[in-house]
């Protein structure tokens, strides 16, 4: 067996891990104030679905904007419903994953995509109108570093996509713990009525953590299909959504963590390609997907018992919603 | 101006109202969204009026409510002790890989009577269904672990092993290579009475029953009552509230399997990969719809059975994805959801004063 194989593997390990790291750094925010956001999901395939269709008309970067918009409109129906209206976050969470996932496969049907399509740009040739597949974002290789043996396929030969949410995880750890902001979201967290009373608004605090998940969930879908698959599949998330909810379980709600959590988790999904391909495991690489789930049963475990909860452990009010006493 | 307002007590009246408004609330909702993108509305809701008064198709409704149905009574014994459990879909696939083991261990081993093949195959989906739901419930009675996302997280570690077991050691031999188990024998189908909805009928009517009947006269009933207003209070009651979870949720999830047993044996005649579409999530939806009630699961299953139905009727009639009906279902939950903060405030005008 030669070594050739560990660049491309190592490469894919990071573009894969980044669906998960930039999925996880808004929803990080949002779990450290106090909110659960099972829509991630059929954020995600908002994400994936409205890009793809952006991307036709617009090209990539309006398409990412505009994915991020369309995240952000679904954090806003979470707000809504979880934190003004304080209803339950796990029914209203599923909820939007359904609507998500629903509304993504009903825009991207083939003969309602052409009518959205000749719509929102009437000029495009018919081929446009039909295709499955987009362009994918082009590699920026920054050149002399890439030549590093391991970490260079591994980090700088990637979209921008890539560099900027590794760019990002840092200044968003740095932001959380050591920034008055942070503090103010993760005490919002753990003591939402103590916060209310230092004066902090619980209420907007966590409408802007909403959105900030609502939107980096959707720009993780749309990521998904511009830089990493770039055809459109209903359904293509298959999981994702909750494989990010695991990955900020395993790492304990830090965006640091995060960074390697992902990479982990990319890895996990590369490993199952290859050992097909070496012939190994080619009957069951089902017990290597189920890895990720798994670890984040096994952690949440591990975080409840007594020795950890002390160190590092679920923000204290997640998933409960705040009652002002009135 | 108006003003929220507390409520300090409901009645079961206004309450069941209120979710019902909400109900339609959904459908004129849908039928805003569904006129922006385009959707003829007024066709739209006659194919799924028609799933309902058309005797073929609402037979069809019946059959696929089924899963639906039996996966809701389990949820409704676990959300009633305050499990949230929303690992039925996971469950339910347990469920069938156990009736499915048991017509394999039939056919290869011959080591179960065929007179008894139906009664043990419901009983190992029971018990399977049950203990995939106890893993969650032990983790939470011993360490207190949240059962939301291990619920969640189990149910795809089931459907890949559901992946794993067609593909690879129970995938059909004479089966031209597709991920499907052997074919299931006729004495190990559901053909009671010539159509399998009749006995899917019966399984769920008796399911039912058993659930209505567990909390309205039974001791444990009560307890998981007590249990799911508050665990505190059923501490201090001298309830053993550890126990009382893991039974709960073997219940819940024994349910939730026959479920799944009911899906391979009556539905789909043997093992396959994806064999649930999501009725694991749908019966959150129907449950919360029938407000934890046993009885009204059985209607609000059905017509969630019609909508599937009506899916297939929207592909072929006005070309519209099935997905159609997932926004749908998915605009009835947001506001089944709502109803829960109508029940919870009252909105009370208010003249201004000065």
């Amino acid at each position: 067996m030669s070594i050739e194989w560990i660049g491309p593997v190592l490469a894919s390990t990071t573009s894969i891990g980044v669906v998960y790291l930039l999925g996880s750094l808004g929803e990080i925010y949002a779990e450290r104030s106090g909110i659960l956001n099972l829509g991630m999901e059929g954020t995600m395939a908002i994400g994936a679905a409205t890009s793809f269709i952006f991307t036709i008309t617009w090209g990539h970067t309006i398409a990412f904007l505009l994915a991020g918009v369309f995240g952000m409109l679904m954090g806003l129906l979470l707000a809504f419903f979880a934190v003004s209206l304080r209803l339950n976050q796990i029914t209203v969470g599923l909820a939007i994953t359904m609507l998500g996932l629903g509304l993504s496969g009903f825009i991207t049907f083939p003969t309602i995509r052409k009518t959205v399509l000749q719509t929102l740009n009437p000029e495009l040739p018919s081929t446009a109108l039909e295709t499955q597949s987009v362009p994918m974002l082009p590699p920026v290789s920054l050149s002399f570093l890439k030549e590093i043996p391991i970490i260079g396929p591994m980090l700088f030969n990637h979209n921008i996509v890539v560099y900027i949410t590794l760019i990002l995880a840092p200044l968003m750890w740095f932001l959380l713990f050591r920034t008055s902001i942070g503090l103010k979201i993760r005490s919002v967290g753990e003591n939402p009525g103590m916060a209310d009373a230092l004066g902090i608004n619980v209420f907007r605090i966590r409408y802007l953590t909403c959105i900030l998940s609502g939107a980096f969930s959707a720009l993780a879908g749309a990521y998904l299909i511009l830089g990493f698959q770039p055809f459109w599949i209903e359904g293509m998330t298959g999981g994702r959504g909750f494989i990010t909810l695991s990955l900020i379980i395993l790492s304990t709600w830090n965006p640091l963590r995060a960074v390697f959590g992902s990479l982990l988790f990319g890895g996990i999904e590369v490993l199952q390609y290859r050992l097909q391909l070496f012939g190994l495991g080619a009957t069951s690489p089902q017990f290597v997907l189920m890895l990720p789930y798994a670890i984040a049963v096994i952690t949440l475990s591990l975080l409840s018992l007594e020795s950890f909860r002390k160190k590092m452990s679920a923000p204290a009010t997640l998933a409960k919603p705040y009652y002002r006493e009135e | 101006m108006f003003k929220l307002e507390r409520r300090m007590h409901i009645s079961r009246k206004v309450s069941s109202i209120i979710v019902f408004l909400s109900f339609l609330l959904a459908f004129f909702v849908t039928g805003v969204l569904f006129y922006f993108l385009g959707v003829n509305v007024i066709q739209f809701y006659s194919v799924i009026c028609s799933v309902f008064i058309t005797p073929n198709l609402l037979i069809q409704a019946v059959f696929r409510s089924i899963p639906i149905i039996l996966a809701s009574l389990g949820l409704v014994v676990a959300f009633r002790m305050g499990f949230w459990n929303i690992g039925a879909e996971g469950q339910m696939y347990l469920g069938m890989v156990a009736a499915t083991g048991i017509v394999i261990l039939h056919v290869f081993y011959e080591a179960i009577p065929v007179s008894l093949m139906l009664a043990v195959m419901s009983a190992a989906s029971f018990l399977a269904g049950g203990a995939w739901c106890l893993i969650p419930a032990s983790l939470k009675a011993k360490l207190g672990v949240n059962e939301i996302l291990t619920t969640l997280m189990l149910n795809y570690i089931a459907m890949l092993f559901v992946d794993y077991l067609v593909y690879g050691p129970w995938r059909d031999p004479e089966g031209w290579g597709f991920a499907l188990s052997v074919p299931f024998p006729d004495y190990a189908t559901l053909t009671l009475g010539g159509h399998p909805s009749i006995a899917g009928i019966i399984i769920s009517v008796a399911v039912a029953t058993l659930v209505y009947i567990l909390f309205k006269y039974t001791k444990f009933g009560f307890v998981l009552n007590v249990l799911g207003k508050s665990s505190e209070v059923a501490k201090y009651a001298g309830m053993s509230v550890g126990r009382a979870t893991l039974l709960g949720s073997l219940i819940s999830g024994g349910i939730a399997g026959l479920g799944g047993f009911y899906v391979v044996s009556g539905m789909i005649g043997r093992l396959r990969p994806r064999a649930s579409p999501g009725y694991g999530y749908t019966a959150i939806i129907v449950t919360m719809l029938a407000q934890l009630n046993p009885w009204l699961i059985l209607p609000a299953g059905i017509f969630f059975g019609g909508l599937l139905t009506a899916g297939d009727a929207l592909q072929s009639l006005l070309r519209l994805p099935s997905s159609a009906i997932t926004v749908f279902q998915s605009v009835i939950f947001l506001c089944i959801v709502l109803a829960e903060f109508l029940r919870r405030y009252r909105i009370v005008l208010k003249r201004w004063k000065q």
